[in-house]
């Protein structure tokens, strides 16, 4: 070899001619959300075929937006290798400001909007500063400001209460745009958000991090800057699902935001991201929430008693790590690494 | 004054001095080589190029201005491109997405994976890279071509310096062909190429100067071309060879202790087999991830491996390590990186000293402080461990002596067979000199040795009989008058071995079996 | 007495956790004189030591390497148990007792044997065994809050277990002070202790070394649950009645008086005395803040950020990455 001249730059060189010396076998166990969503989704209509009612979807879907929001919040976080406890706290902060604050004049609708967001974003930032500049690992961390979030959602509204304006809930979540739930056009927006952002080099960074920190770190990644734009991006999503939810409950509570960590850690799993981070698509973890909304009708219609959803749940959590963690043994072994 | 000079650098890591005002000057146009034992100061000296680490002290300058090598980032930006000994690559990321990162092309829409290898793919072509396959992801490629990718990455930025760190330790003959010749013509076109390797002969194909790291300083730049491998021996070891190394005691004897018949397993061994004498010293040679990792973890149970395994001429089954201490082999492993897998480096040394034999120093279920001490005092005074106190986390001793406490902790279980692997790197010369009288006692004694070691000098003059590894398989078994170092190389390389009286043969020698497993 | 010696000379922060919770006490009582009755002061430790037994278990876990967070439904499970089974009689205890204790070891086996043997991470197993339980209690109950109540109410020895003074303490504080003696012995000087602190800090060096790793794990979730289980009878026999939802001040607090107590949350250091100072800490704290009339909300942000700001403290020590 030595001797002959290098290859001259081919104008045409194509991917398809380099050798597929990787495993760049179809991923199946990335499909196995998808999978276990369409067989849910069927399996609901045929039992309740109402849900393919207009106004049915749109109830269910704006129900299902708040969890959305949470479930994309704490995938990014998930995404770098840790964990948002205190996601709850800060939407709890989002349903205490909005209700105790927002009139029906439309000045004060959207100062308070952006108000919340930009708090919901700071809560973040000062999470992703504590993880980072302090050195303290994201669990202990976020289980502590969502103890501090949670006491000053409970400083500004003390007891469920609060009262939103009306005409909020008309705007945003009752009647359709070309026939369809508004609510299904936020989804969707959602959904593209997330096509968008994963082109971004931010997302790559987060894979990396997650991945790999200290190699991130030696290729030159701004980790600090980065998680702390990741938290803080996670808590204004958060308090965007706390605006949504208190229009539609009309009124806000300060422990509203306590059953989504649970909730948004098992849609994450379900969708396939591992905890260890570095992998996944935030995409399937909204499938993953749905996934579980989705249980959670079955089991209505099956007449499971609701009491048992969190074992449910607990159940689905373990078997869906369990798989995970199947999946990684057999490639191990057949990469015989 | 030279392109790139790094003048008068200073580290130290707690209590271990990497670096004692060293000085690096390197110009453009050549390729530059670094040689060195391990802990010689080589590795730390490029880590503070790269951004890696931040000197205690000296000044950096790349053609007459200062350098800004804060953080990786910084030194990137500032021209400094380095192909990491263990990769910085992102596992979970494609290569394309690797070799780009940090600089990937985006338009409208944002970043494009398709886009992205079809960069890569045009940057293989022009680069002569064949190997590689831009779509897959990291995590499942083998070494080597993960090593091609981490070379691929920096090259991809067109830095102005080039730092190889044992760039070519996973390449086959081919990749690595091609590395030398792209670091010749990338030299000669301006830049300043940095080579670290372990093998000599290597380093000086491929400089045009080198410079010696000896303790953490620069003993001596040479033209690659003038100086002798002697010469450069002596800058690198500071003293002849031979002292280090205490002479055979005791006759081998028969009995074989341990026996291995077509052993495979891991990625990297396909087919290796052993019988190992008791009192004798058995070296394995080659170079880095040609199989001995693989054979050594799985002797000791690590790693589930295929092939009979015959230990005091029964079959076991080495399961995991507990069974390879106990009783009924006795089989004990130093492993390869004392901080991760040797230490609890939290853990005072007194604990680490005991953590294998807890069973034996327990009455009524509580660890017998009497039995405790004592033992340690024994093991610290029978390795001469240098330390303040035995309560001191095991962090705070020095690396020749952190060493010692895994040594010593596995001397606690009196075993019949000891593994060593890759033991004495980053140890200072009398620690070394040390383990290896150790290693002679032991034999003496009726103990069998198996050692690997990337250090040539070493495995010849210790070992009694050496196989040398290559590619999962044996490539050569040396003894006596064979048992040379050039001998030990060529086999490493592939190369027929020169047999003392006979003429050249080509690799492969059936393994001369004195009873035992075939 | 030499391993507490030791600890407290070993762990200067320690020292100085039970220092701040005597002055915090002493401050109050002579603020609010009524504080520090033996009566007030009594039933304070009372709640230490119910802390103090549940963060036993995570003290372990955590020291192991991992984390429980199954302890809240555990403890709640248990105490529902007990109550249904011994109906309210002594004579059902002697084998009630034990059967209960057996039930909560088993789940912690489970989460041991998970986490050990399926590579399950301990946050994701624990949860979820949480959950299950939850749901478990929840749906059996259909949904009555006070199932206790229905049923009828523990046993009279444990009932008298927090209120019936042995020697001038309720039985209670007995059982903390022995269960400190066990587990700080235990931890320091014993082969069990010694393997764990070893894998809670290289799991890898320690298998290595010898050590059975995955035999130790299930172990110490075995523990944890048991510990659990032991809080929730005792809790149950405080209060009169097992009801939903007992355990969940346990979630955050078992942690927090570990962590507090100095322990690294990421394993591999820390001991039980810390622990014990942690739970003094935690329930001064939740004393004082009524007195000082401050809202509910004010006591989860102190909470928070005292967590935090020992946390931080105890992690300054240690030598940590640079990116």
């Amino acid at each position: 070899m030595s001797g002959q001249t290098l290859t001259p730059l081919q104008t045409t060189a194509s991917v398809e001619r380099r050798p597929r010396t990787g495993e760049r076998r179809f991923d199946v166990f990335q499909v196995i959300p998808y999978i276990i969503f369409f067989v849910l989704l069927i399996s609901v209509v045929l039992l309740n075929p109402r849900l393919l009612r207009l106004s049915v979807l749109e109830t269910k879907l704006n129900a299902a937006f708040p969890l959305l929001c949470v479930t994309f919040a704490q995938s990014l976080i998930i995404l770098t290798g840790g964990i948002d406890l205190s996601i709850g706290g800060i939407l709890s902060i989002a349903t205490a400001i909005a209700a105790t604050q927002m009139t029906g004049d439309p000045g004060s609708i959207i100062f308070w909007t952006l108000a919340i967001l930009a708090a919901g974003a700071l809560a973040g930032a000062i999470n992703g500063l504590i993880v980072t500049k302090m050195r303290v690992t994201p669990f202990i961390a976020t289980l502590a400001t969502w103890s501090i979030w949670s006491g000053i959602a409970l400083f500004i509204l003390p007891k469920e209460g609060g009262v939103m304006p009306a005409v909020l809930k008309t705007i945003v979540q009752k009647g359709g745009i070309l026939g369809l739930p508004k609510s299904l056009y936020l989804v969707v927006l959602l959904a593209l958000a997330w096509q968008f952002l994963k082109r971004t080099r931010f997302v790559t960074r987060l894979y990396a991090i997650g991945s790999n920190r200290k190699n991130a770190h030696l290729s030159g990644t701004p980790i600090h800057a980065t998680l702390i734009m990741a938290y803080a991006l996670s808590g204004l999503l958060a308090s965007l699902g706390g605006i949504y939810r208190t229009i539609q409950y009309s009124t806000g509570s300060p422990t509203a935001g306590d059953p989504f960590i649970l909730t948004s850690a098992a849609a994450v799993i379900m969708g396939g991201m591992s905890l260890a981070g570095g992998r996944g698509s935030i995409g399937a973890s909204l499938i993953g929430a749905f996934i579980l909304l989705l249980i959670n009708d079955l089991n209505y219609f099956l007449g499971v008693s609701t009491f048992f959803t969190p074992m449910v749940q607990g159940v689905l959590l373990i078997l869906a790590v369990a798989i995970q963690s199947l999946g990684n043994y057999l490639r191990q072994r057949r990469l015989a690494l | 004054m030279a392109d790139l000079e790094l003048k008068h650098a200073k580290k130290r890591f707690g209590a271990v001095v990497a670096l004692d005002d060293a000085t690096l000057q390197c110009n453009r146009g050549e390729v530059h080589g670094l040689v060195g034992q391990n802990g010689a100061g080589k590795s730390t000296l490029v880590k503070i190029l790269a951004g890696v680490v931040a000197a205690d002290a000296g000044e950096i300058t790349l053609d007459g201005r200062p350098l800004n090598v804060r953080n990786p980032a910084a030194a990137i930006a500032a021209g400094i491109g380095m192909v990491f000994q263990e990769l910085s690559l992102i596992p979970d990321l494609t290569v394309a997405a690797n070799v780009f990162y940090g600089r990937e092309r985006a338009n409208g829409l944002g970043i494009s994976p398709r886009g992205l290898q079809r960069d890569a793919a045009a940057l293989f072509d022009r680069l002569g890279i064949q190997d590689l396959d831009p779509a897959a992801e990291v995590r499942d490629l083998p070494l080597a071509q993960r090593q091609l990718c981490e070379i691929a990455k920096v090259l991809a930025r067109d830095p102005a310096v080039i730092i190889l760190d044992e760039a070519t330790s996973a390449l086959g003959a081919r990749d690595a062909e091609w590395l030398i010749e792209t670091a010749r013509r990338l030299a000669r076109s301006g830049k300043v190429i940095i080579y670290i390797s372990h093998n000599l002969r290597d380093v000086q194909n491929i400089s045009d100067r080198l410079t010696v790291f000896r303790n953490g300083q620069d003993v001596g730049v040479r033209a690659a071309g003038e100086a002798t491998a002697d010469e450069l021996v002596a800058l690198i070891l500071g003293r002849r060879a031979s002292r280090l190394f205490p002479p055979r005691t005791e006759p081998i004897g028969h009995e074989v202790v341990l026996a291995g018949a077509h052993l495979a397993g891991g990625a990297r061994l396909h087919d290796f087999s052993l019988s190992l004498h008791q009192g004798e010293i058995l070296g394995i040679g080659g170079l880095t991830g040609q199989g001995q990792d693989e054979l050594f973890r799985g002797l000791y149970g690590m790693l589930r491996l295929r092939g009979e395994v015959q230990a005091h001429g029964k079959p076991v089954q080495l399961s995991n390590p507990r069974v390879a201490l106990g009783a009924g082999i006795r089989l004990a492993l130093v492993p390869e990186d004392r901080a991760s897998q040797g230490l609890v480096l939290a853990l005072p040394v007194l604990h680490n000293l005991s953590l294998s034999v807890l069973p034996r120093l327990l009455k009524l279920g509580l660890v017998s402080s009497r039995d405790e001490l004592r033992m340690s005092d024994e093991l610290i005074a029978r390795l001469a461990i240098r330390l303040n106190s035995r309560l001191a986390p095991a962090n705070s001793l020095s690396g020749g002596n952190q060493q010692k406490v895994v040594l010593g902790r596995l001397l606690a279980t009196e075993p019949a067979i000891l593994m060593l692997y890759d033991s004495t790197r980053g140890v200072d010369v009398g620690t070394k000199a040390e383990i290896f009288q150790l290693l002679r006692e032991l034999t003496a004694k009726g103990s069998a040795v198996l050692f690997y070691s990337t250090d040539v000098d070493e495995l010849v003059n210790m070992s009694d009989r050496v196989l040398v590894m290559r590619q999962g398989r044996s490539e050569a078994e040396l003894a006596g008058a064979d048992l040379t170092e050039e001998n030990v190389i060529r086999a490493s390389l592939g190369e027929p071995v020169k047999r003392a009286g006979a003429p050249i043969t080509t690799g492969q020698t059936a393994l001369v079996a004195e009873g035992g497993v075939q | 007495m030499t391993a507490v010696l030791n600890i407290v000379r070993r762990n200067p922060t320690v020292i100085m956790a039970y220092l701040l919770a005597f002055l915090m006490v002493v401050a109050v009582s002579i603020l609010r004189p009524g504080f520090g009755s033996p009566t007030h002061l009594r039933s304070l430790l009372i709640e230490a030591a119910v802390i103090g037994i549940v963060a036993l278990g995570q003290t372990v876990v955590i020291i192991s390497g991992g984390i429980d967070l199954s302890i809240p439904w555990v403890l709640n499970s248990t105490a529902v148990l007990m109550t249904v089974l011994t109906l309210g009689q002594n004579e059902r205890m002697i084998w009630a007792i034990p059967v209960v204790l057996l039930a909560a070891a088993t789940v912690g086996a489970i989460n041991g044997l998970a986490i050990a043997y399926l590579q399950i991470t301990p946050v994701i197993m624990t949860l979820a065994v949480n959950g299950i339980l939850l749901g478990v209690m929840a749906g059996v109950a259909s949904g009555g809050l006070n199932i206790g109540y229905e049923r009828g109410a523990p046993p009279p020895i444990i009932l008298g277990l927090a209120r019936n003074p042995i020697l001038g303490l309720p039985a209670v504080i007995w059982i903390w002070l022995s269960l400190i003696a066990a587990i700080t012995i235990g931890l320091a000087r014993s082969g069990w202790g010694r393997y764990t602190y070893a894998i809670g800090n290289n799991n890898v060096a320690a298998t290595y070394a010898g050590v059975n790793v995955k035999v130790m794990q299930v172990l110490t979730y075995i523990i944890s649950a048991t510990m659990s289980g032991v809080a929730g009878i005792i809790l149950a026999g405080k209060f009169g009645r097992a009801y939903l939802g007992m355990g969940d001040p346990f979630q955050f607090g078992s942690v927090a008086a570990v962590v507090v107590g100095g322990a690294s949350i990421l394993g591999g250091s820390g001991n039980y005395i810390g622990t014990v100072a942690g739970a003094l800490i935690l329930t001064v704290l939740t004393a004082l803040l009524p007195i000082f009339k401050l809202p509910a909300a004010a006591q989860n942000i102190v909470y928070g950020l005292v967590v935090l700001g020992t946390v931080y403290l105890a992690g300054l020590s240690r030598a940590k990455e640079s990116y």
